[in-house]
């Protein structure tokens, strides 16, 4: 489960979230053109509507020379009619608006080309109107009202001023088809701009529907994997204990298992060994009397009862003791493997440099006999573990590398440690024989050994070693080449942890 | 026994065998004293408690008891013979039995065992120990099961 968690949170940030977190990406960038293009648009819109405003300016310019014209005139008619002075102060104060009111409108129609050449035209024949207009004011004035109507009647301001009038409207028509234009521009931006702008909003209301989708999803994938993973942690210390729990039951049935094996096979071999003593001893007189018949009846003894009595009961006697009593120490050695594996181990402080020099002086003589010298590496860390476990562990090693010597080459043997992060390597190296490399596995395991078999033993030692090191939550293993001594590690947690409930 | 009634032995061994080589032990330590044998619990049970002739009843015995019998365990056996009330709570019992476990050795002593002996496929010892427990026998006096 622990393996499956990882993964299952992996599939749900899967393919319909990063489609979601796509659509929303293009969203965003959607937007952000909208409001680019929003912001041009309304650039646009601005430069149409000054456009515009300018238009309007323009015919309300040739609006005003229009009117400046005929009010002068106007002035100018009823002063050469009436002689009233109030109508040449009229014509003053409007003929003198002509000039600025022309000058205003070249002012706003520089950009027109065509409007530039109306006006063109338009000036000289304002000025020659002027003139006109000034001659009858001036005659006016000066008394000769009846010479100013003759001449108004034949002079040539009225074609002028039609001709005026004329030109003025065609500008005024320049500016209203030109306001035409710019007012379809603006509304056309103005479309436009109502187009984009909604599209914006679509646009919007589609990006935060994605944000909440997206939001939502990962808002119940947090929910759904907090609970799953409370979930996981409550049952945790439940799912530890049951597994701890299965597994010492299934380590008690093997212990149990090999308990009852070995001591169920031990009450068959107290017969046979007990038979066999009593076959022995009935034997004995046997023997006895084939010698007194040989020495007082010889032809009464065959060759065949002599040989039985002499040589093949005391020889089948003799296999049968040495193999059950290896069987003994077979049944034995399993009672023993079953029994640790249910002796109760308690951790503790130990320094092994000092445990292996308790080793080595309790096995000192046996050291000593075999001709090799055993070294301890210090410092060596500190180790909290089984006491009794690590010594046997230790002990055996130990024992081993004296034993199982190279011919010829004293044994040399070193024990030292160091420490892994949290674990601990105890090595035993020695300089002997060495061992195969086909059988660095087989060596752990119960009644096998390697090599010349030319040693004692039953091939018990390093099963134990090896059940131990597993009861204290390590390994040991094995390096070795064949006549090149051997290295054996023993890796232990530097603080072992008691997990068996048993 | 000298003036003293004879002490039957009861032994409850399930092994034919074994049972063969502790009878030729002990007789060879030189006890004659009378030997019933039985190999299940019940009808040695039956025998120690029920039997006109058995100990409960009458005359007083000695029980040789094997631990691992096959319709029971032989401290249950252990535990009704020593239990508060039987009519054999003083009876001798030893343990002859296969398993040198401590804690075994050490349930059948609380249990109220007098004598515990394994059976070593040593045989040379194990006769030692049976004849050692017949010189035992032929000095123990034995309570008589009325008191």
């Amino acid at each position: 489960m622990d393996v499956a968690l990882p993964q299952r949170l992996s599939i749900k940030e899967g393919w319909i979230g990063r489609i979601l977190i796509a659509f929303m990406t293009l969203g965003f960038i959607a937007l952000a053109a909208a409001a680019v293009a929003i912001g041009w648009i309304t650039v646009r819109n601005r430069t149409y509507t000054a456009e515009i405003l300018h238009t309007q300016d323009v015919r309300q310019a040739i609006a005003t020379l229009q009117i400046e014209m005929e009010q002068s005139e106007t002035a100018r008619r009823g002063y050469v009619l009436t002689g009233q002075p109030l109508f040449a102060t009229a014509y003053l104060r409007t003929a003198g608006k002509l000039e600025p009111a022309i000058q205003d409108l070249r002012h706003l129609t520089s950009d027109n080309r065509r409007q530039i050449d109306r006006l063109d035209l338009i000036e000289p024949r304002v000025a020659e109107l002027r003139a006109l207009r000034a001659q009858s004011m001036t005659l006016v004035a000066a008394g000769r009202i009846a010479e100013a109507q003759r001449r108004f009647m034949v002079d040539a301001s009225v074609p002028l001023m039609r001709g005026i009038r004329y030109r003025l409207q065609a500008m005024a028509a320049e500016e209203v088809r030109l306001l035409a234009i710019r007012s379809g521009r603006q509304q056309w931006t103005s479309m436009l701009f109502l187009s984009v702008a909604g599209a914006a909003a679509v646009l919007l209301a589609i990006v935060a529907i994605l944000a909440i989708l997206v939001i939502r999803r990962y808002t119940t994938d947090l929910a759904a994997s907090r609970d799953s993973l409370r979930n996981l942690n409550e049952t945790l210390e439940e799912q530890v204990a049951e597994r701890t729990a299965d597994l010492s039951r299934a380590n008690e049935e093997i212990q149990r298992f090999a308990y009852i094996v070995s001591h169920d096979l031990r009450s068959p071999l107290v017969n046979v060994m007990g038979f066999t003593a009593e076959l022995a001893t009935a034997a004995a007189p046997l023997a006895e009397l084939v010698d007194r018949a040989e020495a007082e009846a010889p032809h009464i003894l065959t060759e065949d009862a002599r040989l039985a009595a002499r040589e093949d009961l005391p020889e089948a006697i003799s296999f049968i003791r040495t193999s059950t009593q290896k069987m003994d120490r077979l049944i034995n050695a399993i009672l023993k493997l079953a029994r640790e594996g249910r002796r109760t181990i308690a951790a503790e402080r130990i320094e092994p440099a000092q445990l292996v020099d308790t080793i080595i002086g309790a096995m000192q003589h046996v050291i000593d006999d075999r001709g090799a010298t055993v070294r301890v590496e210090r410092p060596m860390p500190t180790i909290v573990t089984d006491r009794l476990a690590l010594e046997q562990i230790l002990s055996n090693l130990i024992e081993n590398a004296t034993k199982y010597l190279k011919p010829g080459r004293p044994g040399e043997i070193v024990v030292k440690g160091h420490t892994e992060r949290n674990r601990v390597i105890l090595s035993v190296i020695d300089n002997g024989r060495g061992i195969d490399p086909r059988d660095h596995q087989r060596v752990f395991d119960l009644f096998r050994r390697s090599g010349a078999q030319d040693q004692p033993g039953e091939g018990i030692g390093l099963a134990h070693v090896r059940a131990l090191a597993y009861r204290l939550g390590g390994t040991i293993d094995v390096q070795s080449t064949l006549g090149d001594g051997a290295t054996f590690r023993l890796n232990l947690p530097a603080i072992m942890t008691i997990q068996d409930a048993a | 026994m000298n003036d003293h009634k004879s002490v039957g032995i009861v032994m409850i061994e399930d092994d034919e065998g074994h049972a063969r080589l502790i009878e030729k032990n002990i007789r060879r330590a030189g006890i004659l004293n009378d030997i019933r044998h039985f190999t299940d619990g019940t009808t040695a049970l039956d025998f120690l408690f029920n039997a006109a002739d058995g100990p409960a009843k009458s005359g007083p015995a000695m029980i040789l008891l094997d631990l691992n019998l096959p319709d029971m365990s032989g401290t249950d056996i252990l535990t009704r013979i020593k239990a508060e009330g039987s009519p054999l709570k003083r009876t001798p019992v030893v343990v002859l039995t296969t398993t040198d476990d401590k804690v075994e050795i050490q349930r059948c002593y609380d249990l109220g065992c007098n004598v515990y002996i394994t059976k070593p496929v040593n045989y040379e010892s194990f006769a030692q120990a049976i004849r050692q427990l017949g010189l035992f026998l032929s000095v123990i006096q034995v309570p008589d099961a009325e008191d």
